[in-house]
C-alpha cells in the first residue's frame, strides 16, 4: 500500500472542500460538487481498504512530522479502523446527498457542505492515524468546525431558540476540548512513560506500570470519555445532538462519537494493564451506569431528537463496556456496535429529522397518529427502532449480544463476578431501551382515537425519491450486517491479534 | 436437500420485501405474492418434511461459519423428525392463514404490511424449527416477538391494540434474556453453539444430575415468557385485539408454539437437570388451571380461546417436565390443527357480526352460520377432549404421562408429579365447561338484536380453511396407532391407554351433563363470575416495575437538567474566555474559520512539544 492511497484519503475531502467553495461562490452548484466528493471519498475509502491488509504490516505512511519531539505522520489502515472509515464515508456520502435537495434553514448550503468535509478529512485522519499526537490533531479538526455547523444552522425554534442553541454549540465545543486537552496531557506523559508517540510500538512493547502510567491512562480515558460520552460527562451530547440540524446530528451521531469509541481500542487499550484493579471496573460501570440512565432519561423525553441523542449514550456504554473487558471478543463487540450504531442512529437522525421538517416540531406532546399520515416514514421509524433496540436479525443485535458475551467472560485479571453482574444489568438496559422505543412510536406514530388530530404537516408527503436514495444505503447495510455477523468479525479479529496481541 | 431447506428459508423473507416493494402499487400482487409464497413455503416445508420423518437421517448442514469467534456462529440447520412435523403445521397453517385473510382482511388498505409481516412471521418460525445454531435460533424466536408487536398493533387506532402489542413485545423480550444467557452458557461450557453438537455432548458425557441447571432454568424462563406461562400469562389474551388470523398463526403455529419446540429440542439438557423440569411441572400446574378459570368466565369469544391456549401449553409442558416426550409433540399438533381451526372460525363468526368479539352480542348462530358451526363445533370438541377426536387422543396420552410420571418416575419428584395429575384432570373438566359454555353462547339461544342484524356466512376464502383444517382434527387421532412412523424407531411408545381414556371420557361426559343442566336451568347467565376479569399479577408488575421506572425516569430527567446541568454551566463559565475568543473568529466567512483551525492545529502541536 503506498501512501498515496492514505495520504489522498485524508487530502480527498479537503480537495474537495476546496472545490465546492469555489465553485460555490456562484450559485448553488457547490452543495453538488460537494456531494460528488462525498461519492469521491467514499470510493477512495473502498479502494485503501481493498488494497490495504486487514493487520497492521509495515506498508503504512511513517514520516517525521515534528521531529523535535518525536512526532510522526503515521498513518495506517487495518481490520480496526476499516469497519470505521468505510461507515463514516458512507453516512457523509449520505449526509451531502441528502444536502443537495433538503438544505437547512440559515442559507448558505454550500458552506455547511464544505464543513462536512473538512469535518471527514478530520475524522478520517482520526481513523487512520497511528501517531498519538497526530491523533490528537486530527480529532481537533473534526471537532471546531462542528462547533460552527451547531452554532449556525442549529435549530433556532421555540423560545430563546438562539441562545440555546448557541449554548448547545458552546457546550459541545467547551466539553470536547476541554476533554482532548486531558487526553494530551495522557499522551504526554504515555510517551514520558514509553518514550515514543508511536502506537504501534506502544501496543507491542509498553508494559505499563506506576503511577505516572496510571495517570497516564486516567487522563485518556477521561479525554475519551468525553468524547465517546460516557455517563457523568455526555451532558453536552444532548444538547449539542439535538440543537443540530439534520445533517449535523448525522454526523455528531453516527461518525464522531466513534471518535471516543475508536480511541478507547486503539490508544487507551495499549496504554493499561489489565491487572490493575479498579480503573477497568470503574469505566465499565459507569459505562453500564450509562446505559441503564440513558434508557431511563429516555422514556421521560417529550423531544424526539432529544430521545435518540440520550439513546446513543447507551450504545456507547455498551462499547465502552466491550472494551474494558480486554478480550478479543471485546474488540469485536466494540468495532460492531460502533458500525452498527453509525448506520443505524444515522438513519434515524435523519428519519426524524424528515419528521421534523414535514411537522415543524419533534415533540412528542405533539405528534400523533403519523402512521396515518406518512405509513412509509412511519415503517423507517419503526424497522429502525427495532434495528436501535437490538432485535437480532439487525445490525445492532450483535455488537450488543457480544459486548455482553465479553462482559460474562472477561479477561482472567478482572473481578469475574463484577463483569457479570455489569453484564446482567446491560441486558436489562436493552429491556428499557424496548421499552422506550415502543413508547415513542406509540406516542407518535400510533394513536388517535383520542380525539385530538395529527399535527398538521408544513409540508406534506410521504418519503420523496431522494430520501428514499439517501436512506437506503444505511436501510440495506442495517439488514446486510444484521444477517452477515462474520463480514464483519473476522477482520476485526485478526487486526486485533496483530496490534494488540494475546487477548483471549 | 440442504438447498432445499435454504431456499425454504429464503422464499418467505423474499415474499415479504417483494410484498412491500410491488404491494402498494396493485392489491392483486400483494394478494398473489403473499398467497404464492406462502404456499411455496409450504410446498418446500412439505418435500423437506417428508424426507426426514420416521427414522429417516437427520440433516445436519452448515451453510456459513463466522470461525473469528469462538466458538464459532454458523448458519446450520438440523431436520429431523420433530423439525419435520413442526415444519409441516407450520406450513399448512401459515398458507391456510394467508388464504384466509384474502376474505377477513379485504378492502384493507394495511393488507401489505400485514401480509408482508405473516410471511416474515413464518420465516422466523421456519428459521427457529431448523436451526442448529442457537444464535439463528434466537434470530428467529426473537423476529417472531417484533413480527407479533407490529400484527397485534395492526389496527393501531385502538388503545388495546397499542398496549396490548407493547405488553407482549416486552414481557416476551424480558424473557428472552434467559434465552440469551443460556447460549452465552452453553457456547463457553460445549465450545460450540450448534444444538446436535452441544446435545450429543450432554448426552453422551453423562453429567452429574443438575450440573446444567443455570441454562437449564434460563431456557424455561424464556419458554415461560414466550408460550405465556404464569408469572408471563398475561400477555396472550391481552393480544386479543390483533385481527384473528394473527391470533390463529400465533396460537397455533408459531410464537407461543416455539415454546414448546424449544423444550422439545433440548429436551437433552431438561434430562439432565430435573430441577428446571420441576420448575415447568410447577408452572404448568399452576397456569393450566387458573387460565382455565379465565376462561371460564370471560366473556369475549377470542380471550376464551386465548386462555384457553395458556391452558393447553401448560399441558405440554406438564408432559415434557414428566417425560413424556411424544405426548407433548402430539398434543403441540393437535392443539395446532384445533386451535387454528377455533381461532378461524372464530374470525368467521366476528365477521359475521360486525366485528364485535363479545359474546353477549351473539347468540343462536347455528343456522345462520351452518359451515362455521360445523367447523368449530368439531374444533371445541376436539379442545374438550371428546373422542374420537385429536384432541381425545393427544390428552390421553398427556396424562397417562403424567399418570405414569407420579407412580414410576424418576424425573421430578412424586408429588410434584401428582399435583401435576390433579391439575390437569381438573383443567380437564373446566376445559369441557369452558368450551361447551363458548359453543352455547354463540350458537345457541337467541338474542334479540342479533336476529335482526344481517348476519352472513363468510366468504368461500375464509370457509375453505376451516374445512381443511377439519381433517387432522377429526382425523389426526390416528397417529397413535404407529407414533414410530413419525418420531423415528426411539420413540416406538404406547401413546394409547384405555384404562385412561375410558374413565377420563365418563369425567368429560359428566361435565358435559352438568353444564348443559346448568344452561338449562340459568339460560346465558350460566355462572357467577369467580375471579377477577384482569389477573392481579398484571397489577404486580405494574406496581413494582413500572411505576418505579417511571419514577425513576422523572428522576433521570430532572436529574439531569437541574444537577448536572449545573455543573455543565459552571464549566461553560469559566471557560467562556475560549468561547468569547472564538466568537471574535466568527467573522462571517468560511475561509477564516478554516484558518482558525489550522493555527489551532499547529498550536496545538507545538504546545506539545513544548510539554513534552
Amino acid at each position: 500500500m503506498n501512501a498515496l492511497v492514505l495520504n489522498g484519503l485524508v487530502a480527498a475531502p479537503v480537495v474537495m472542500a476546496a472545490m465546492a467553495m469555489l465553485v460555490g461562490r456562484r450559485g448553488r452548484a457547490g452543495v453538488g460538487v460537494a456531494a460528488f466528493g462525498g461519492l469521491v471519498v467514499l470510493a477512495w475509502s473502498v479502494w485503501a481498504v481493498v488494497v490495504s491488509t486487514t493487520a497492521l504490516d509495515g506498508s503504512h505512511v511513517d514520516v517525521a512530522w515534528v521531529e523535535a519531539v518525536g512526532i510522526r505522520w503515521h498513518l495506517g489502515l487495518d481490520g480496526i479502523s476499516a469497519p470505521l472509515v468505510l461507515m463514516s464515508t458512507v453516512v457523509f456520502a449520505c449526509a451531502l446527498i441528502a444536502l443537495v435537495r433538503n438544505a437547512p434553514e440559515g442559507g448558505g448550503t454550500t458552506a455547511l457542505a464544505v464543513l462536512l468535509l473538512v469535518i471527514e478529512a478530520g475524522v478520517l485522519g482520526s481513523f487512520l492515524a497511528l501517531d498519538l499526537v497526530l491523533f490528537f490533531a486530527f480529532f481537533e479538526v473534526a471537532l471546531i468546525p462542528m462547533w460552527f455547523v451547531i452554532d449556525r444552522w442549529g435549530d433556532a425554534h421555540g423560545p430563546r431558540g438562539e441562545a440555546l442553541r448557541r449554548r448547545a454549540a458552546t457546550r459541545f465545543l467547551v466539553f470536547t476540548v476541554l476533554g482532548s486537552a486531558l487526553m494530551l496531557v495522557g499522551f504526554v506523559l504515555v510517551r514520558a512513560e514509553a518514550g515514543t508517540f508511536d502506537i504501534v510500538e506502544i501496543a507491542a512493547s509498553y508494559q505499563p506500570s506506576g503511577a505516572t502510567a496510571l495517570a497516564a491512562a486516567v487522563l485518556v480515558a477521561l479525554g475519551l470519555a468525553v468524547k465517546t460520552p460516557l455517563w457523568p460527562l455526555h451532558i453536552w451530547l444532548p444538547d449539542a445532538h439535538s440543537k443540530a440540524p439534520t445533517v449535523g446530528s448525522v454526523v455528531l451521531a453516527a461518525v464522531l462519537l466513534k471518535l471516543g469509541t475508536y480511541g478507547f481500542l486503539r490508544f487507551w487499550l495499549p496504554v493499561v494493564d489489565p491487572g490493575w484493579e479498579w480503573l477497568q471496573p470503574v469505566v465499565a460501570g459507569l459505562a453500564v451506569v450509562g446505559i441503564v440512565y440513558a434508557a431511563l432519561a429516555c422514556l421521560a423525553q417529550t423531544d424526539l431528537k432529544r430521545l435518540i441523542a440520550y439513546s446513543s449514550v447507551g450504545h456507547m456504554g455498551f462499547v465502552v463496556l466491550a472494551a474494558t473487558t480486554f478480550t478479543l471478543g471485546g474488540v469485536q463487540a466494540a468495532v460492531y456496535a460502533s458500525v452498527a450504531h453509525g448506520i443505524i442512529t444515522g438513519l434515524l437522525f435523519f428519519l426524524v429529522g424528515a419528521v421534523k421538517d414535514r411537522y415543524g416540531t419533534g415533540d412528542l406532546g405533539r405528534l400523533r397518529a403519523l402512521y396515518g399520515q406518512v405509513p412509509r416514514l412511519g415503517g423507517l421509524v419503526a424497522f429502525a427502532a427495532m434495528a436501535s433496540l437490538g432485535l437480532p436479525g439487525l445490525a445492532g443485535f450483535w455488537g450488543e449480544m457480544l459486548a455482553i458475551r465479553s462482559a460474562v467472560f472477561p479477561d482472567g485479571s478482572l473481578p469475574r463476578e463484577t463483569f457479570v453482574l455489569l453484564a446482567v444489568i446491560a441486558a436489562f438496559g436493552v429491556i428499557l431501551a424496548s421499552a422506550y422505543f415502543l413508547a415513542m412510536i406509540r406516542s407518535a406514530f400510533q394513536s388517535g382515537e383520542t380525539g385530538a388530530a395529527p399535527p398538521e404537516p408544513v409540508v406534506r408527503g410521504d418519503v420523496t425519491a431522494w430520501e428514499w436514495l439517501t436512506w437506503s444505503p444505511l436501510v440495506a447495510a442495517t439488514l446486510v450486517f444484521g444477517v452477515a455477523p462474520g463480514l464483519l468479525l473476522t477482520p476485526v479479529a485478526e487486526a486485533t491479534v496483530a496490534f494488540l496481541g494475546g487477548l483471549r | 436437500m440442504s438447498w432445499v431447506v435454504l431456499t425454504m428459508l429464503v422464499v418467505p423473507f423474499a415474499a415479504a420485501v417483494t410484498t412491500l416493494f410491488f404491494g402498494h402499487r396493485a392489491d392483486v400482487a400483494a394478494r398473489g405474492i403473499a398467497v404464492g409464497g406462502s404456499f411455496t413455503t409450504l410446498a418446500l416445508a412439505s418435500v423437506v418434511a417428508a424426507a426426514h420423518l420416521g427414522d429417516a437421517e437427520p440433516l445436519a448442514e452448515v451453510y456459513v461459519a463466522t470461525a473469528s469467534t469462538l466458538p464459532p456462529i454458523e448458519l446450520a440447520v438440523y431436520v429431523d423428525p420433530l423439525s419435520a412435523v413442526l415444519l409441516i403445521l407450520v406450513g399448512v397453517v401459515a398458507f391456510l392463514v394467508q388464504v384466509y385473510s384474502l376474505g377477513y382482511l379485504a378492502g384493507d388498505p394495511r393488507y401489505p404490511s400485514y401480509a408482508a409481516l405473516v410471511s416474515i412471521f413464518t420465516g422466523a418460525m421456519v428459521a427457529v424449527v431448523v436451526a442448529d445454531d442457537l444464535w439463528v435460533l434466537l434470530v428467529g424466536w426473537e423476529l417472531m416477538g417484533a413480527c407479533s408487536y407490529f400484527l397485534i398493533s395492526h389496527h393501531w387506532e385502538l388503545a388495546e391494540a397499542r398496549s396490548g402489542a407493547v405488553k407482549a413485545f416486552l414481557m416476551t423480550r424480558t424473557a428472552d434474556l434467559g434465552l440469551l444467557f443460556a447460549i452465552l452458557v452453553l457456547g463457553e461450557r460445549f465450545d460450540s453453539y450448534r444444538i446436535s453438537t452441544v446435545m450429543a455432548a450432554v448426552t453422551d458425557q453423562a453429567l452429574p444430575r443438575d450440573e446444567l441447571w443455570l441454562p437449564a432454568v434460563l431456557v424455561a424462563i424464556a419458554v415461560m415468557g414466550k408460550s405465556a406461562q404464569f408469572p408471563f400469562h398475561t400477555w396472550l389474551p391481552d393480544a386479543m385485539p390483533g385481527p384473528t388470523p394473527i391470533s390463529a398463526l400465533i396460537h397455533a403455529a408459531t410464537m407461543v408454539a416455539a415454546g414448546v419446540f424449544l423444550v422439545a429440542r433440548v429436551y437433552p439438557l431438561f434430562l439432565s437437570a430435573p430441577v428446571a423440569l420441576t420448575l415447568l411441572a410447577l408452572t404448568a400446574a399452576v397456569t393450566m388451571f387458573i387460565s382455565a378459570l379465565y376462561a371460564l368466565v370471560t366473556d369475549d369469544l377470542k380471550r376464551v380461546l386465548a386462555w384457553s391456549t395458556v391452558s393447553q401449553l401448560a399441558y405440554m409442558f406438564g408432559a415434557l417436565a414428566v417425560g413424556a416426550w411424544p405426548a407433548a409433540v402430539l398434543l403441540l399438533l393437535a392443539h395446532g390443527a384445533f386451535k387454528a381451526l377455533l381461532f378461524l372460525s372464530a374470525g368467521s363468526v366476528v365477521h359475521a357480526v360486525g366485528g364485535s368479539t363479545s359474546m353477549t352480542e351473539m347468540g343462536g348462530l347455528r343456522t345462520k352460520l351452518p359451515d362455521t358451526f360445523a367447523t368449530m363445533t368439531i374444533g371445541f370438541a376436539a379442545l374438550a377432549g371428546v373422542a374420537p377426536l385429536v384432541g381425545f387422543f393427544a390428552k390421553d396420552a398427556v396424562i397417562a404421562g403424567a399418570l405414569e410420571g407420579a407412580q414410576h418416575g424418576r424425573l421430578v419428584w412424586p408429588w410434584v408429579a401428582w399435583l401435576l395429575l390433579v391439575s390437569m384432570v381438573l383443567t380437564a373438566l373446566l376445559t369441557v365447561a369452558y368450551s361447551l359454555r363458548a359453543w352455547l353462547l354463540v350458537f345457541f339461544g337467541s338474542v334479540d338484536e342479533a336476529d335482526e342484524r344481517d348476519v352472513h356466512e363468510s366468504p368461500p376464502s375464509m370457509r375453505v380453511p376451516l374445512y381443511l383444517l377439519a381433517v387432522p382434527t377429526v382425523l389426526g387421532g390416528l397417529v397413535v396407532a404407529d407414533p414410530a412412523a413419525l418420531f423415528g424407531p426411539a420413540y416406538d411408545v404406547e401413546l394409547f391407554h384405555v384404562a385412561e381414556s375410558i374413565v377420563m371420557t365418563l369425567l368429560v361426559a359428566v361435565a358435559a351433563v352438568v353444564v348443559l343442566l346448568v344452561w338449562r336451568a340459568r339460560g346465558r347467565a350460566m355462572w357467577p363470575r369467580v375471579v377477577l376479569p384482569h389477573p392481579p399479577i398484571d397489577r404486580v408488575y405494574e406496581l413494582a416495575i413500572v411505576r418505579p421506572v417511571r419514577w425513576l425516569a422523572q428522576l433521570v430527567r430532572a436529574g439531569d437538567r437541574d444537577v448536572i446541568d449545573g455543573y455543565a454551566d459552571g464549566a461553560g463559565a469559566s471557560a467562556r474566555g475560549i468561547g468569547g475568543l472564538l466568537r471574535l473568529a466568527q467573522t462571517g466567512n468560511v475561509q477564516t474559520y478554516l484558518v482558525v483551525v489550522v493555527v489551532g492545529a499547529a498550536a496545538v502541536a507545538v504546545l506539545a512539544g513544548a510539554v513534552a
